[in-house]
């Protein structure tokens, strides 16, 4: 009978948010609308992964058959289009700073004369650095270019003397490595980016969300009118579960398209097992929604909530060390960061997805939120009961003072 | 003396602000705590000794000199030596390393045998900066060693040092980075980042104190300060957070072009021109969204929105040039991404003052549409709540 009570208890205020949410265009915009938009968008952006065919000019003042094997072996790399071959480097600075390419290869005159009389040769880069990726590019193609250079050339030497074949391999390069890339073969830009992304997108629409739910109660002054009467006491934390199962159930559908189906539409990467991320993102969900609960229950007015708090998603990206690694950050913000379940939550997704981790190997991200979802449990609980009590307060005192001026009324 | 209704607007304006300085203080904390966060955050520039691990089949001479020689670089350290492949790769996937060499059996002994022996590199890119930087140092390390076995071999033989090195590397780049020569990963993201948050803030703030006015009701009153000039009325109630916001990026972009020392090829005035035309228009891109959805709650939560897609529309980490085309033009919405085009103009290239603020035209133009879109809408608003 008592079970069956607070299971139905919990039940009512679970429909009472269900209700609130379906009431709020706002918050169906963010809840359904924007966790779609985003990744739609992100997927969008970032599909070419990496930076091709980007365009450079090239400078010739030797004029010889080296420089001119070296060019058409650069214009061969993916990554750079040789756009222009202006005369002076006063030219090619010209259109770098017209913004018309994003690097310049230099032959200085005596590049060929160098080389056939053996001595070591020097060309110059100049690389546009206004994004990271225009210098990676133009960098890592002249770099490929150099390095296969380099090879036909050190062949030659040795072809003169006699040596050819495996024989001139084993002198070149006597210990040659592969190269494998793990889990990204593309070394890609949406692969790398985009699943953390997606992490986010839940995390942020939970927070928004919610926190505009808090805001409009306050704001409204009916913040006990959602709390059914009989559980404005020592049952409080009926309230905190119902709630939260109503968000879960919502976010079932929208994790489920999110981290399941749009890595799969997009092609990302999604080596990992459905079961290991399905137990991880039950922590991970839990930890969210009672942490942007608690955030909540400062919010006192709609708007200023996501005024105050919506320029942190920036600053919990860079703190998820996905974009920045963990290792380089200082200490200070490595443990800060350590305090929302974003950061797990994107480490622990990134690998059990995009690297098929188990769940083991996510561990400590595992453990820590559902420490998290503990402690913020509790702490949504906690200011849930005071913000209660205080207004019974303030509505027991109303009715005192209501009391003595009716009792005075009567006695004029 | 009878005071124009702009000036009345902006009094009345300055009057609310005192009553209610609360969320002009909570913003600005914001944008302090952002400018805290990102010049400590990044503070070293670029990623260094990150961690990597070595699988040593080999247990010789060679694989403890390779070991020694990549915790000799910048950008690594050998965190771990493993057994086995399986080791290395469960290391990765728990994120205890970004990379690792595998060096087989009998790799020393092949070697001195003339047999070509294989190291294989593996890296993981699931996180790019430190799997590429890692990679990096790995290849590095791996190409030196060949060179350093290259050139004993040929000293042996009696070659002279001139013809060693143009027999082990007959090209060098000499790579010049422009004004960033030290690859520093800082300013490609705080120099548009933080502006960029600035921004934030000014159009959610911005879309706030409009929508406040109808939330309150107090927007006829508004109204009839501006004695019915919807102009006056805007162009007063947004002039002293213009000019906030505006003070707020030059003296952001002071910090980071003064003590930081980032690369200001360019004059600081045309930066802090451009900064001052970056608020107006996103101002203006508030305004048209109050416009186009009163209500101030839906209207607050399309600028949320808008904003955080800037960031990546700018351009600044992806380049937009790499996105699909119909992409690329919705980016011309973004100031963001006018002020990133424009600063690499101003401040990377040294772009004469008015050939640099091209760029920044479109702003111009951002501010104009956007204004006179919204002025008539307004005017239809007030039209149809003065027949009703």
């Amino acid at each position: 009978m008592k079970t069956a009570q607070r299971l139905k208890d919990v039940y009512d205020v679970f429909v009472i948010e269900l209700q609130r949410i379906a009431a709020d265009k706002g918050v169906i915009l963010i809840f359904f609308i924007a966790t779609l938009l985003y990744p739609l968008i992100f997927g969008a952006i970032y599909k070419e992964e990496a930076v091709r065919r980007l365009p450079i000019a090239v400078v010739d003042d030797s004029r010889s058959d080296y420089s001119r094997r070296f060019t058409h072996k650069l214009d061969a790399t993916p990554e750079v289009d040789i756009c222009y071959c202006p005369n002076t480097m006063r030219e090619a600075q010209h259109l770098m700073e017209r913004r018309k390419i994003n690097g310049i290869v230099y032959f200085p005159p005596e590049y060929a004369t160098n080389l056939a009389i053996g001595r070591q040769s020097n060309l110059s880069l100049y690389c546009d650095m206004s994004s990271f990726l225009y210098y990676r590019s133009v960098y890592s193609a002249a770099s490929a270019t150099m390095l296969d250079e380099m090879e036909t050339l050190q062949r030659r030497t040795y072809s003169d003397k006699g040596v050819a074949g495996l024989d001139a391999s084993t002198k070149i390069e006597p210990i040659p490595f592969d190269d494998v890339k793990l889990f990204t073969p593309s070394a890609g830009f949406e692969s790398f980016l985009v699943p953390a992304l997606l992490v986010m997108v839940i995390h942020q629409t939970l927070f928004l969300g919610i926190g505009i739910l808090a805001g409009t109660t306050v704001e409204d002054r009916r913040t006990l009118e959602m709390i059914p009467r009989r559980l404005r006491h020592k049952s409080i934390y009926r309230v905190s579960i119902g709630r939260a199962l109503a968000y879960i159930l919502i976010y079932i559908p929208v994790v489920a398209v999110v981290l399941f189906l749009f890595p799969k539409l997009f092609g990302l990467p999604h080596i990992g097992s459905m079961g290991d991320i399905l137990l991880f993102l039950l922590p991970f969900m839990l930890a969210t929604i009672f942490f942007c609960m608690t955030t909540a229950a400062f919010i006192h007015h709609r708007d200023s909530g996501i005024l105050t708090l919506f320029f942190f998603s920036i600053i919990l990206v860079f703190l998820s060390g996905i974009v920045w690694p963990q290792e380089a950050m200082p200490d200070f913000w490595r443990h800060f960061s350590y305090i929302f379940p974003s950061t797990h939550g994107v480490q622990g997704y990134v690998r059990l997805n995009s690297m098929g981790a188990g769940l083991r190997d996510v561990r400590f991200e595992y453990l820590m939120l559902w420490g998290l979802a503990g402690f913020y449990f509790i702490t949504t609980i906690t200011l849930t009961y005071l913000e209660n009590y205080r207004h019974l307060k303030r509505s027991e005192l109303h009715r005192r003072i209501h009391l003595q001026w009716t009792l005075r009324q009567a006695k004029k | 003396m009878k005071e124009s209704p702009f000036i009345k607007v902006i009094f009345r304006e300055l009057g609310r602000l005192r009553r209610r300085p609360r969320y002009l203080i909570v913003v600005t904390l914001g944008i302090v705590f952002s400018y805290v966060f990102f010049i400590t955050l990044m503070y070293d520039g670029q990623p260094q000794k990150l961690p990597v691990a070595v699988v040593d089949h080999d247990a010789s001479y060679l694989s403890r000199r390779l070991c020694q020689e990549l915790n000799a670089t910048q950008g690594v350290k050998v965190v771990a030596v493993y057994d086995n492949h399986m080791q290395a790769r469960k290391a990765i996937q728990r994120q205890d390393i970004y990379a690792f060499i595998e060096i087989p059996e009998g790799t020393y002994a092949n070697l001195l045998d003339f047999k070509t022996p294989h190291l294989a590199l593996y890296t993981s890119n699931t996180y790019l900066l430190p799997g590429q930087l890692s990679y990096r140092s790995l290849a590095t390390i791996c190409r030196l060693a060949s060179g350093a076995v290259h050139r004993e071999i040929l000293r042996k033989q009696g070659v002279d040092d001139q013809a060693i090195t143009y027999a082990i590397q007959p090209i060098a780049i000499d790579a010049h980075y422009i004004s960033n020569p030290t690859a520093n990963y800082q300013p490609y993201v705080l120099t548009t980042v933080l502006p960029g948050i600035i921004g934030l803030m000014a159009v959610i703030f911005t879309l706030y104190i409009i929508g406040e006015e109808q939330h309150l009701s107090t927007a006829r009153h508004w109204i009839k300060v501006a004695q019915g000039n919807i102009m006056a009325a805007l162009a007063g109630k947004l002039l002293p957070y213009f000019l906030y916001f505006s003070l707020l990026t030059i003296i952001g972009n002071l910090i980071l072009f003064g003590p930081l020392h980032y690369t200001l090829q360019g004059s600081f005035l045309a930066l802090s021109l451009l900064s001052i035309l970056y608020i107006a228009a996103l101002q203006a891109v508030a305004v048209f969204i109050v416009a186009l959805v009163p209500d101030m709650h839906l209207s607050i939560c399309i600028g949320a929105i808008y904003t955080t897609l800037a960031f990546t529309m700018s351009g600044f980490s992806f380049p937009v040039t790499s996105m699909p085309p119909a992409l690329q033009g919705f980016s011309i919405i973004f100031p963001l991404r006018h002020y990133y085009l424009t600063y690499v103009d101003i401040a990377l290239y040294d772009a004469p003052f008015f050939q640099g603020l091209l760029h920044a035209l479109p702003l111009l133009a951002l501010c104009a549409t956007f204004f006179i879109a919204s002025l008539l809408i307004y005017r239809n608003y007030t039209k149809t709540a003065a027949m009703s």
